[in-house]
């Protein structure tokens, strides 16, 4: 059923190359179920990108909305506060940590990722290509930009705000 | 399951014939069933995660994989010039999304990346899914950290509109077997192979595109726009973009190679972000910003 509601809020027509995502895109409703879709996100304190945070949130984590101000939700999950919608997608989908499509994702997941480029093709792309070494890419991509340590930085150096 | 692809062709035929897949994220990828017309409009963040990677792989090989703060960096710390190139990086990145417009790309799955390359060329690039590259000349010839920001800003706005993913060449998906594409379909070896040749070629487009023979003028005069904006609305100095190119501009003459066999001379670019920059004002730069600049790049920090 979970999957049938997924492929079904997947599977939509538009009208000409013209039209956007965001023209279809409209706020989940109080009481919906998102989930996280990057691998890593902040829940803020408040709706704004740098400032003090509630806690992290990882891909796959699920969380109910609460309420909604523009492109911020506040949810109420494994951790409670604001979080972007560029952060997450709507509906509960089971999503693995690593972005998907490859040997053990789920359908849904699959479904999700899309093909074109995927983990199976850099398997095979890496394969022919011992030459490049991924383990740089690979290390570099644990470490993550603290947004909540950026407000003292931001603060410091007189940032933000109009001209 | 069938049920909604039915709806789906029964609706593209009804509306003008395009028949997509939509995922409801704000970067919302179309992917459409019969083929990838246009990776950057067609690609999901997934697949630019993935194309990403091996992007930046590609380019740090082509550096001899020298960057700074590396030990700190593969124990997954930021440190030193990196921490804070990353810093100013990520104020930016909060800033691009905040600003961004239909169609942009600013919240990539894994992330925002800052690297600083070794090199003695003064350049920058990024790759898709959030990968910067500054090189240590390009870090050197800024005199402030907005003008280190115009830079980053230039290279984030290159992502978040996609110019990579769209300088691969459209003929690239001919040959792959519409299944291939179809998530309901399971890949076999044949269609394995098809993308992998895909994504082999895509890699050749794109490298070319980020370090080898550049984008189109007009690529990279929107990511002078857009990389504007972005700094200005992170509370940089509008001015600093300007300053920056005339730097460039002055080092143009006496080099070859880094930014100058990839961009339009920086005289052009200035012609054309001038009176953005002019209407967007000029903001007092606070002695903290210049000293903590200062303590970064000479390492006292």
């Amino acid at each position: 059923m979970k999957r049938r509601r997924l492929r079904t809020s997947l599977a939509l027509a538009v009208a000409g190359a013209a039209a956007t995502a965001s023209l279809l895109w409209a706020a989940p409703k109080v009481g919906s179920v998102v989930t996280v879709r990057v691998m890593s996100a902040k829940v803020m304190k408040a709706p704004k990108f740098i400032g003090a945070a509630s806690g992290g949130v990882s891909r796959g984590d699920q969380l109910t909305v609460k309420e909604v101000k523009g492109d911020w939700y506040r949810v109420e999950g494994r951790v409670s506060g604001w979080i972007n919608r560029t952060s997450v997608m709507e509906g509960g989908v089971a999503l693995s940590s690593k972005p998907g499509g490859g040997g053990g994702a789920s359908r849904d997941e699959v479904e999700l990722a899309g093909r074109g480029f995927t983990p199976d093709v850099e398997e095979k792309y890496r394969g022919s290509h011992p030459e490049l070494d991924f383990s740089h890419v690979e290390a570099i991509e644990a470490t993550q930009i603290d947004f909540t340590e950026l407000e003292a930085f931001v603060t410091e150096g007189g940032l933000g705000g109009a001209p | 399951m069938r049920r909604g692809r039915i709806v789906a062709v029964a609706l593209a035929a009804a509306l003008g014939g395009l028949s997509c897949k939509v995922n409801l994220t704000p970067e919302g990828i179309m992917q459409t069933v019969d083929a990838i017309k246009d990776a950057r409009k067609d690609l999901t963040p997934e697949n630019e995660y993935w194309t990403g990677r091996s992007v930046a792989t590609n380019l740090l090989a082509r550096h001899d994989y020298q960057y700074r703060d590396a030990d700190a960096l593969r124990a997954g710390r930021l440190e030193g010039l990196t921490a804070y190139v990353s810093a100013v990086g990520g104020v930016l990145a909060a800033s691009a999304l905040e600003t961004r417009r239909d169609g942009d790309r600013p919240a990539p799955i894994g992330g925002w990346h800052f690297l600083v390359v070794e090199s003695d060329t003064i350049n920058a690039f990024a790759a898709p899914g959030g990968w910067v590259f500054v090189t240590t000349a390009a870090v050197e010839a800024a005199k402030t950290e907005d003008e280190l920001a115009a830079v980053i800003a230039h290279e984030i706005a290159h992502v978040a509109r996609g110019h990579a993913l769209g300088s691969i060449k459209k003929g690239r998906w001919a040959g792959v077997a519409k299944t291939a594409l179809d998530t309901s379909v399971e890949l076999d070896e044949q269609a394995l192979g098809d993308l992998t040749k895909v994504f082999e070629g895509a890699m050749d487009d794109m490298i070319d595109g980020i370090l080898v023979k550049g984008y189109s003028k007009d690529t990279e005069y929107e990511a002078d726009k857009v990389g504007l904006a972005i700094m200005a609305h992170a509370g940089y100095d509008p001015q600093a973009f300007v300053r920056y190119l005339k730097t460039l501009d002055a080092k143009q003459h006496t080099g070859s190679g880094g930014f100058s066999a990839t961009h339009p001379k920086a005289s052009e670019r200035i012609q054309k972000v001038e009176g953005q920059a002019k209407t967007l004002g000029t903001r007092k730069i606070p002695e903290i910003r210049v000293a903590r600049f200062r303590a970064a790049v000479s390492g006292d920090d």
